[in-house]
């Protein structure tokens, strides 16, 4: 006969995590078999991944896409209690005002540095290829040529700027990505008259990108506007005194304005809209993600009751409750990382870099930005998916711990 | 054959009780039982269901603790030992034999009788050795590779077999381990565990059904007459020598 060879007994005792990798392993070997089980829980999580990781990538995209707009050292001026441009109305003689202003700027030929700028929410028609019409809702910028002094990043990047007095505009590339009908030389329908593209400019990826621009006295004409404007912007001498120079305007009984510098502004627009973005965004993958625990759990406690012998098997041979427990959290977090692999790919390998629009709420027009997909929001997609898969697994694991034994190899 | 008072002893279950609430009904299994086995006995426990014959196997072996007494088994007490200790010491010390042999169905013969050698620490060659060890004991080295559905019956006992004492453990307690087996194959398991316990000097406890199986065994507990006589006397067992 041959004999057992005897090893020692004293180092039988091992770690609990040891025992609960071993039994993991195990598990992970047999999870084939419960695959189209867990494809439930799976695709729950897979969706709650998705959702949580494009509400993140559209509201950095946003953000990204505010925060590159806007200058710290200039300040815009709006009508008092406006929040948007699109809400304020100023006219010539405030500017003059703001302009004559001993704080303000002035260039080399003693004019001050001061951009009256137009805004209106166009109602833009393009014909595609087919002949189809086609309408969008896009922010139209009227502008000087002291416009650009305020646009350090601005570059036109196809056709040339539009000619002053004429009917023609320039369009921001993000607009020309979105719909690539809009070409230099195309026209379109703005105000009730037609446009010719001059142009596509670039701004560093800014909200302006998704701005048609043209002479401003054309749009005030066209869309019976008078004089009137919607914002200024005005660049001040080094060290002026924001606060005093506020208060001296608020003195001023000839202007109702309210003033900020443009970078606080468009931060101040990035913050309403990932608010309301998240508060649309995140109660959703809330409930999903609830969904999805559920589903998780279904699918553990189906996975405990199908393996009852095998886990009681396990503790008669003297695996730990510990070890059991752990390895039913691994099977958990498995389910959760194939969910997350199975939702974030196909939308990493689909839209990642995609330029989205959506409408901006303060100005009511398309704003476009670009939707990425960083490796931090999709760690942080991971974390969340983890959890909600560990949060589905525990009750289960716990249950799986307490196993009684005896009752579960009984049960033939 | 008498238990040799001489031998050391291997279990020693004192004042036993056991008892369960199934709804509004306490159910008494065992009321002020005894019973001690020698190191090296071959015990068969038998007689009708609802004995308590499988829940005396628990006990001995560490899955269930009893209303009231004490279970020692060799020099240890293990009634009073935590959940996390009774793990390490079945680990250590018992091999269990189940009616329905519970293989792993996604490992092969060899993985189902590595699986304890993963609570010690003995590599993965190390751990090789002592499975394919095991089951050339057992007869079954040829069917190492096989997962347990490509198995008959007895082959998946015999591989249930090794598995319960590939880790050396002292006592091995087998639960109806031929209910399931034909009468040829159920004979080659019993044969096997005769081996064990005369070969190797394992304890054996064994619960069964089958009378043939008792003619295995080097004591024969019929644990109706012994509850019985136990009642009686409150000293001695009811023995059925072979």
């Amino acid at each position: 006969m041959v004999q057992l060879i005897n090893h020692s007994r004293a180092n039988v005792k091992q770690a609990i995590i040891k025992q609960g990798m071993a039994l993991a392993t195990i598990n992970l070997k047999s999870f084939p078999h419960r695959a189209i089980a867990s494809s439930v829980s799976i695709l729950s999580i897979a969706c709650v991944a998705a959702v949580i990781l494009s509400v993140l990538a559209m509201t950095q995209g946003m953000v990204k896409t505010l925060e590159r707009t806007g200058l710290n050292d200039t300040l815009i001026v709006m009508r008092a209690g406006a929040i948007s441009e699109l809400q304020s109305v100023m006219f010539p003689a405030e500017v003059n005002i703001l302009a004559n202003n001993a704080q303000v700027l002035k260039d080399s030929n003693n004019q001050a540095l001061v951009s009256a700028e137009m805004f209106v929410n166009a109602e833009m028609s393009h014909f595609d290829k087919t002949g189809e019409e086609h309408i969008e809702k896009l922010a139209l910028r009227g502008i000087s040529k002291s416009t650009y002094r305020f646009r350090p990043n601005f570059n036109i990047i196809a056709g040339a700027k539009f000619k002053t007095g004429l009917r023609q505009v320039i369009i921001g590339q993000a607009i020309a990505r979105k719909i690539p009908a809009l070409t230099v030389g195309s026209t379109i329908t703005v105000g009730g008259s037609r446009w010719l593209i001059s142009g596509v400019f670039s701004d560093n990826n800014s909200v302006f990108e998704s701005e048609l621009w043209a002479d401003i006295g054309m749009v005030q004409s066209d869309y019976q506007r008078g004089n009137t404007l919607q914002s200024v912007r005005l660049a001040l001498k080094a060290n002026t005194d924001i606060d005093a120079l506020n208060k001296e305007w608020q003195a001023d009984p000839r202007l109702n304005l309210r003033i900020m510098y443009e970078k606080e502004f468009f931060a101040n627009q990035a913050e309403n809209l990932t608010r309301l973005i998240r508060w649309v965004g995140f109660p959703v993958a809330f409930i999903m993600a609830l969904g999805a625990m559920i589903a998780a759990l279904n699918t553990m406690y189906a996975t405990i009751a199908s393996r009852s012998k095998e886990i009681a098997t396990h503790k008669a041979i003297g695996f730990s409750a510990f070890a059991i427990c752990f390895s039913i959290l691994t099977e958990a977090l498995l389910i959760a990382l194939v969910g997350v692999l199975l939702g974030v790919l196909p939308l990493y390998l689909i839209f990642d870099g995609w330029t989205a629009s959506t409408q901006d709420a303060n100005n009511l027009s398309q704003m476009m930005f670009n939707f990425e997909l960083t490796s931090g929001l999709i760690a942080q997609t991971l974390l969340f998916s983890i959890t909600i898969g560990l949060l589905g697994g525990i009750l289960p694991a716990i249950k799986a711990m307490r196993l009684p034994v005896t009752v579960a190899l009984r049960d033939n | 054959m008498k238990m040799n008072n001489q031998n050391k002893i291997a279990i020693h279950l004192n004042k036993i009780n056991k008892s369960y609430q199934k709804g509004n009904n306490k159910v008494v299994v065992h009321d002020d039982f005894n019973l001690s086995i020698a190191e090296g006995e071959f015990v068969a426990l038998m007689g009708p269901s609802g004995l308590g014959k499988s829940t005396l196997l628990h006990l001995i072996g560490g899955l269930d603790l009893p209303t009231s007494g004490s279970v020692t088994i060799g020099d240890r007490r293990i009634d009073t030992l935590s959940e996390a200790l009774l793990s390490t010491w079945r680990a250590e010390n018992i091999g269990f034999v189940f009616q329905s042999h519970h293989l792993l169905p996604v490992l092969t013969a060899q993985g189902n009788v590595e699986l304890p050698l993963l609570l010690t620490p003995l590599n993965s060659k190390q751990r090789k050795q002592h499975a394919s060890l095991a089951l050339r004991l057992v007869g079954m080295e040829d069917r190492s590779k096989h997962l347990p559905k490509e198995l008959s019956g007895g082959q998946e006992q015999r591989v249930a077999i090794a598995r319960a004492i590939v880790s050396d453990p002292k006592i091995i307690l087998c639960d109806e381990p031929t209910g399931n087996l034909d009468r040829k194959t159920a004979d080659e398991v019993l044969t096997l565990l005769a081996t064990l316990n005369k070969d190797f000097g394992k304890t054996i406890v064994m619960v069964t059904h089958d009378l043939r199986a008792s003619e295995y065994a080097s004591r024969v507990i019929n644990l109706e007459q012994y509850i019985e006589k136990g009642k009686q006397s409150q000293l001695s067992a009811a023995e059925v020598n072979l």
